[in-house]
């Protein structure tokens, strides 16, 4: 620790601190804007000077390390004349047009012009022009003019993405922020320059105009795409969630990234196919009537087959307390133990295991089960580069096709379809490994920290990663990267998240022993890892009653269907893959006739006959480990999994392999349109070749037996021959609906033929 | 007055020896024989000493000691890297290119000198983009070199083996600040880094690195045969030996001259044939444009470092611009202000906003546009240039403005009240404009 | 994926650029560098060859070219004047020869004439103060030259870029901000 004075006051930092986050650790606010703390020192803006004794010159706090017995000075005539000298150099080329900027009001510019303004302009010359209005990426609007080159975005994209999109370019005066001409900037972590700009050179362009800081709402919240549950802000504007913003938390040593897919998909929740009215019988009704006739008609269905007829299955995308609420639903009032999550892997991961990202920080190395992060949970993946600027981390890749990548290097075991925990079980059985594999086992058994991103396809590797943790001496941390969003919260409203559970009550469904069917936001034939049992189970079960935002196919199964609000319009707690709980504020308000979820089951539990009282008697946060949910010891553990059936491929087949990805999974979005990638199915280069696929891409028909599907596929080296990779929750072809033990047949598709769906 | 003029040329031996780039001849004449005596007869160690007894201070415009700053690296085992900068381009300075297209094995054999003292394997020569005709002598003395075993596996026989490299700028001013050279010589664009860590910790692609002026290192053969006293016979006892000055603008025989350090400025201009016949010196800056100017009064200042600091100048890289009285103290500057606008790299505020100010002042001065609020505004936005930007362009940049304001405020108050220039000067524009 | 149709020996140059440095970070530099000797400057393909051929980001060999006033990525002439206007040579009439230039090429600094023939640049201070009013021409020195002598940079013998290919459609010349 080194011990320094800023203004008068004495405080005690690690060696190798900054002045300026020394300074701001005693609430002494030094302006900045090319400095942060993810990206370390650059010293390019100067707007940070301070006075240290013995230095004959003001020295710039971000680039200036303390040391001991270090006097600063953070003001003062010398200071401040040093600072108002920058700001006016800052704005003689930096248009004066603060009232028609999206970031007027929010602009540090601004602000620091307010502190120090000289008030007059002195600068009398033309400034010079550049581009404005200048797309970068789908998703936002440079205006070089605005530019103060600070570089944040610029060093954010190159050296902490590794996706060098944004370049400088030019030299001196001259020098301006920009991208290769025709190569916008593509990456899904491009949004956060938006943030990290200090002033409004880069703008979103779906808020453009959007909104003026007086008139919006700017709430914390979570994100909901995707379980790493990054922390936000969601701006509100009449009643519309209309941007959603990064909130760093610096108690968790987060600086409040997020990924496009996240960022830009707010506006699901006004979606045209979003539910904005009950329905009855295929019939539009008013929510009292639909309520009245389904609280009855459950009653009904109890009375003459028991309540254990009755199955209730949740989309987990719901805020606890809701999930919570269903849960009450079930077991209070309807009485029944039939209550399941549907979640699209059918691995259950032993909750004993469940790390942190604080885990993932301090890792020496990170086993990639199954998983590309940056498809499935992007900001994890940058999560893994923080880790990696901080001290080596070795990364191994175990899966189907290739999971590390050029962001991310590391070595990769890929192996067949199916065979990821046979495979891990082997490397942990000894046995005769060859060197690459011997060189596996022995890093996952002896690397100090071990974090394993799951996920959860494979069941059989929940039982292999108990036995790793067991065999090795240092920690090991699981953390799963399967969806739905708030699994874990459902986990703790009690409700069973086990595949067992879900698997149950969909084949009673389907073999007709229920008599009615409760889904909260769940989709269980586009989202169960059976696609066509839940297709069965749909089909065969009398009554099926559907509380959500966005109504599952076939429409023509639910007997009723109650919208309700949503992410961005109730306040909640939502628990991420961490199993940490924390609080998303609403900013919006739910359209037409969808309701909160409590009131909701209320009002249904009155229709029932069985008045259910939901207080605040119900706290998520009560009785668990701080902010985490509380986990089970590490006994449960189970079974070793058998051994998987050889897959069935015939000659002129493809195996099948599938996995999470964002871009595909997020919800509905009108905004994310414009990124949409029309080309989701992948296949080998040599293979693509051979089939005459065009080098951009091209449209492929992927078919088993009967079925047939045809949808865009491109070329990527990742995966392995032979292998085509279909993302998981793609509607056009229902990966979930095709037997992955046998083989598929692709073949160009040069049109797309009648009655498949296409988008 | 000050030392005697040497007998002869010691860096500059194109001079004295036609002929001198080819090997033959540069050997003939005794060449790499200090190089054999160092290898053979020295101590790493004792040649950092000699140069440290010797006094030689940097060449490349900071004047720093040069045994000190190689007795800066760290002493952990690492091989160590020597880069030669040789990206000239300061306005008025034109030595390093002559030395290194006149006396090119001179440089090679000082470099591998002070690479054996320094324990580094290989070295690095950043060349300016424009010195074509300086690139081809030095790489066909450095092939002659290789040939001849002077370079590569065992130089000379001896146990020491070494790699010298020639990395082409391309057109900027900043790469010679060292850590924008190395920035530039790592293939990157040329913006100054950080510092700490200092090159001599991590340079060159991370490692200890040395970074020294042509004309530096070309001091060291000589100072290996002749010794410390010897070079001490000439200069100051802070500024000793001899310093090759760049002699421009109105004099009869501009060029380069080896003086000794304790020569006058009104000697120096002697040497180069006195100002242009017929004509008085108006101001001279002694060490290149980024120093500040000295008006004529001062010309009996000695040339050593410590004198021309006293007289409020600095004797940078020793670019010695002659100014006589046909020229216009405004349009000088505002050209000098120009150049530092159009070589700032762009990534600190002050350089790289203020420069573009100050041009669009001194331009508008220069027109007789200007009004006498400028003058103040010209003083306060170099002071809030000064000494508040990222690297030392900065402050390059203001030095001549602000001593021309202090030594000749009158000219640009006649700019102002007479709103045209009084000398007559006009200003370059292109046909478009 | 860019079009790979550059020339084979583009190839051999990234090759040998990468082999002389013990880093092939520093290749990019010299490469650029005997390609511009060969076109006279660097035409997008050999932007996209660099990027391509050495393993870097396009955006990195923009952002690098774009740094340095040798690199120019517009088309320009079989010859490049540099009149050196630094201030011991405008003391020596640098700017009047600068626009004895232009008059008589009929075009402005920054341009190029438009049978593509010359392409007329300012330079910064070329360390040829001695030589003043000093200017390159291909890089090739030659002052002092007298502001009425402009024409000696005209026909001065130069080695001219071999591999330069002629404006395809002679364009409106620009002019820079650079004045
Ligand atoms: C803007 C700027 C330009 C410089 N240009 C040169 C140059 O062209 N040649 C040079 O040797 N040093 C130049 N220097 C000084 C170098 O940074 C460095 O101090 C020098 O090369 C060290 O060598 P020396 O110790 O032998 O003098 C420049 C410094 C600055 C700030
Ligand atoms: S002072 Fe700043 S802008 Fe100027 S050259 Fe140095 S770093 Fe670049
Ligand atoms: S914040 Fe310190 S220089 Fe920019």
């Amino acid at each position: 620790m080194t011990q320094l004075t800023i203004d008068g006051r004495t405080i005690s930092v690690p060696e190798g601190t900054m002045v300026v986050d020394a300074a701001a650790k005693l609430g002494i606010d030094i302006p900045i804007y090319c400095y942060h703390q993810s990206l370390g020192p650059l010293g390019a803006c100067r707007i940070c000077l301070v006075e240290i004794e013995k230095m004959p010159k003001l020295q710039t706090a971000c680039t200036t390390a303390v040391r001991e017995g270090m006097v600063v000075r953070t003001g003062g005539p010398a200071v401040e004349k040093g600072r108002q000298g920058i700001l006016e150099f800052l704005l003689i080329n930096h248009p004066l047009d603060c009232p028609v900027c999206d970031k007027g009001g929010e602009c540090f510019l601004q602000d620091y012009s307010f502190w120090y303004g000289a008030g007059k302009n002195r600068f009398e010359e033309s400034k010079i022009q550049r581009r404005k209005d200048y797309p970068v990426s789908s998703y936002i609007l440079l205006d070089q003019e605005r530019c103060v080159l600070c570089q944040r975005c610029i060093r954010f994209m190159g050296e902490y993405v590794g996706e060098e999109q944004l370049m400088l370019e030019g030299r001196g005066v001259h020098t301006v922020v920009s991208t290769v001409e025709g190569q916008p900037a593509t990456s899904p972590y491009a949004g956060n320059v938006i943030d990290l700009c200090p002033v409004g050179a880069l703008l979103s362009e779906p808020y453009h105009f959007k909104a003026r800081p007086w008139n919006i709402e700017r709430e914390e919240t979570l994100c909901s795409v995707c379980p790493v549950g990054c922390a936000s802000l969601v701006t509100g504007r009449d009643g519309r969630a209309v941007r959603l913003e990064g909130r760093p938390q610096p108690e968790l040593n987060d600086y409040g990234f997020l990924c496009d897919h996240g960022r830009f998909t707010y506006d699901y929740t006004y979606h045209p196919r979003r539910l904005t009215a009950a329905e009855l019988d295929g019939a539009p009704q008013s929510p009292s009537a639909v309520i009245a006739a389904v609280g009855e008609r459950l009653a009904r269905a109890v009375a003459e087959a028991g309540p254990e007829s009755v199955g209730v299955l949740t989309g987990g995308t719901h805020t606890v307390e809701e999930e919570w609420a269903l849960a009450r639903f079930a077991q209070d009032v309807v009485g029944t133990s039939r209550l399941g999550l549907v979640k699209p892997v059918a691995g259950d991961l032993p909750l004993a295991l469940l790390g942190t990202f604080g885990d993932l920080a301090a890792a020496t190395g990170v086993l990639l089960l199954g998983v590309d992060p940056y498809e499935a949970v992007p900001v994890v993946h940058l999560k893994l580069r923080e880790a990696r600027r901080a001290h080596p981390v070795a990364v191994w890749g175990l899966g189907d096709r290739t999971l590390t990548r050029a962001t991310l290097p590391g070595d990769d075991y890929v192996v067949e379809p199916g065979r990821v925990a046979a495979a891990l079980g082997a490397v942990l059985g000894g046995g005769d490994l060859d060197e690459r594999w011997q060189a596996l086992a022995e890093g996952l058994l002896t690397t100090e920290r071990l974090v394993v991103l799951w996920d959860g396809a494979d069941p059989g590797a929940a039982a292999a990663l108990a036995q790793l943790a067991a065999r090795r001496a240092g920690p090991t941390a699981v953390l799963p990267t399967h969806g739905p969003r708030n699994w874990l919260g459902a986990v703790r409203a009690g409700i069973p998240a086990d595949d067992a559970a879900a698997r149950g009550i969909l084949e009673d469904a389907a073999e007709g022993r229920l008599s009615a069917l409760i889904l909260l936001g769940a989709d269980p034939i586009r989202d169960f890892p059976d696609g066509d049992l839940a297709a069965r189970a749909l089909e065969r079960v009398p009554s099926v009653y559907f509380m959500g935002a966005f109504a599952p196919e076939p429409r023509h199964a639910l007997a009723a269907i109650l919208p309700t609000a949503v992410w961005a319009e109730v306040t909640g707690t939502y628990a991420n893959m961490e199993g940490r709980l924390q609080v998303a504020h609403g900013a919006a308000a739910a359209p037409g006739p969808a309701r909160p979820v409590r009131p909701l089951v209320t009002a249904l539990a009155r229709a029932f006959g069985r008045p259910l009282r939901l207080g605040d008697d119900f706290d998520p946060f009560a009785d668990q480990d701080g902010d985490r949910i509380a986990r089970p010891p590490a006994s449960q553990v189970p079974e070793d999994p058998a051994a998987p059936a050889p897959l069935r491929i015939r000659e002129g087949e493809w195996a099948l392999i599938t996995g999470e990805v964002v871009a595909v999974s997020h919800p509905p979005s009108e905004i994310a349109e414009r990124s949409r990638d029309r080309f989701p199915l992948r296949l080998n280069p040599a293979d693509a070749d051979r089939l005459g696929l065009r080098p951009e891409g091209g449209l492929v028909e992927v078919s088993q037996a009967e079925r047939r599907f045809v949808a865009g596929a491109r070329r990527d080296a990742r995966i392995p021959e032979g292998r085509v990779f279909v993302p998981r929750g793609l509607p056009e072809v229902p990966v979930n609906r095709l037997d992955r033990g046998a083989g598929v047949r692709v073949a160009l598709a040069d049109r797309v033929p009648e009655g498949v769906a296409a988008q | 007055m000050g030392s005697p003029r040497p007998d002869r040329h010691y860096l500059l031996r194109q001079r004295d020896v036609s002929g001198i780039h080819q090997l033959a001849v540069y050997r003939e004449h005794g060449g790499y024989q200090a190089l054999q005596q160092a290898l053979e007869a020295n101590q790493p160690d004792q040649l950092v000493e000699l140069t440290k007894a010797s006094g030689l201070r940097g060449r490349g415009g900071a004047g720093f000691p040069t045994g000190m700053k190689w007795s800066f690296l760290p002493k952990d085992g690492r091989a160590r890297v020597l880069v030669v900068n040789a990206d000239e381009g300061e306005p008025g300075t034109f030595k390093d290119r002559e030395l290194m297209e006149g006396n090119p094995h001179q440089l090679i054999e000082g470099m591998i000198i002070t690479c054996f003292a320094i324990g580094a394997p290989e070295s690095y020569v950043y060349i300016r983009g424009e010195f074509l005709h300086g690139y081809e002598r030095l790489t066909a003395a450095i092939r002659e070199a290789e040939e001849a075993g002077i370079l590569g596996e065992r130089v000379m026989g001896t146990d020491f083996s070494h790699r010298m490299f020639v990395y082409r700028g391309a057109g900027a001013y900043i790469c010679g600040e060292e850590t924008a050279l190395l920035e530039s010589l790592e293939g990157k664009r040329g913006n100054p880094r950080s510092k700490p860590p200092f090159p001599a910790v991590a340079g060159l692609y991370g490692r200890p690195t040395v970074v020294n002026n042509v004309e530096t290192i070309m001091n060291l053969p000589p100072l290996v045969l002749e010794g410390a006293d010897w070079y001490r016979q000439w200069g100051t006892e802070k500024s000793p030996g001899l310093k090759v000055m760049s002699v421009s603008g109105h004099v009869n025989r501009p060029g380069n001259y080896e003086v000794p350090l304790d020569w006058t400025l009104a000697e120096l201009i002697e040497a180069a044939g006195g100002v242009r016949t017929g004509h008085q010196v108006k101001a001279v800056i002694p060490g290149g444009s980024s120093m500040p100017c000295m008006p004529a009064s001062q010309l009996d200042t000695p040339i050593d470092y410590e004198s021309l600091v006293q007289a409020g100048s600095m004797l940078g890289s020793g670019g010695c611009i002659v100014m006589d009285e046909t020229t216009c103290m405004v349009r000088a500057v505002a050209r000098v202000v120009r150049f530092y606008r159009n070589e700032s790299c762009g990534k600190c505020t002050p350089c790289r906003e203020g420069t573009f100010w100050l041009t669009d002042i001194l331009d508008r001065l220069e027109r007789g546009d200007g009004e006498m609020s400028d003058l103040d505004t010209l003083l306060d936005v170099s002071d809030n240039i000064n000494g508040k930007a990222f690297c030392a362009l900065g402050d390059a940049a203001v030095g001549f403005l602000v001593s021309a304001l202090k030594h000749f405020r009158e000219e640009f108050v006649e700019h102002i009240t007479g709103q045209r220039c009084p000398l007559g000067a006009r200003q370059y524009d292109t046909v478009n404009h | 994926m860019s079009e790979r149709n550059w020339p084979a020996e583009w190839q051999e140059w990234a090759e040998a650029s990468r082999a002389t440095f013990p880093n092939a970070q520093s290749s990019l530099m010299p490469f650029l560098h005997r390609v511009r000797s060969q076109r006279g400057w660097l035409p997008p393909e050999a932007l996209d060859a660099a990027a391509d051929l050495l393993g870097m980001t396009r955006q990195h060999v923009n952002s690098v070219v774009s740094f340095y006033t040798l690199f120019r990525s517009e088309p320009t002439g079989r010859r490049t004047i540099h009149v050196c206007l630094g201030l011991s040579c405008m003391m020596a009439g640098a700017d009047t020869l600068m626009e004895n230039l232009e008059h008589h090429l009929g075009i402005a600094e920054g341009q190029t004439t438009r049978d593509g023939a010359v392409t007329l640049l300012e330079a910064e201070c070329l360390a040829a103060c001695d030589l003043a009013p000093a200017a390159q021409v291909n890089l090739v020195y030659r002052g002092p030259v007298a502001p009425e002598a402009f024409r000696e940079l005209l026909e001065m013998p130069v080695p001219e870029p071999e591999g330069w290919v002629p404006p395809s459609a002679p364009e409106a010349p620009e002019v820079t901000n650079h004045g």
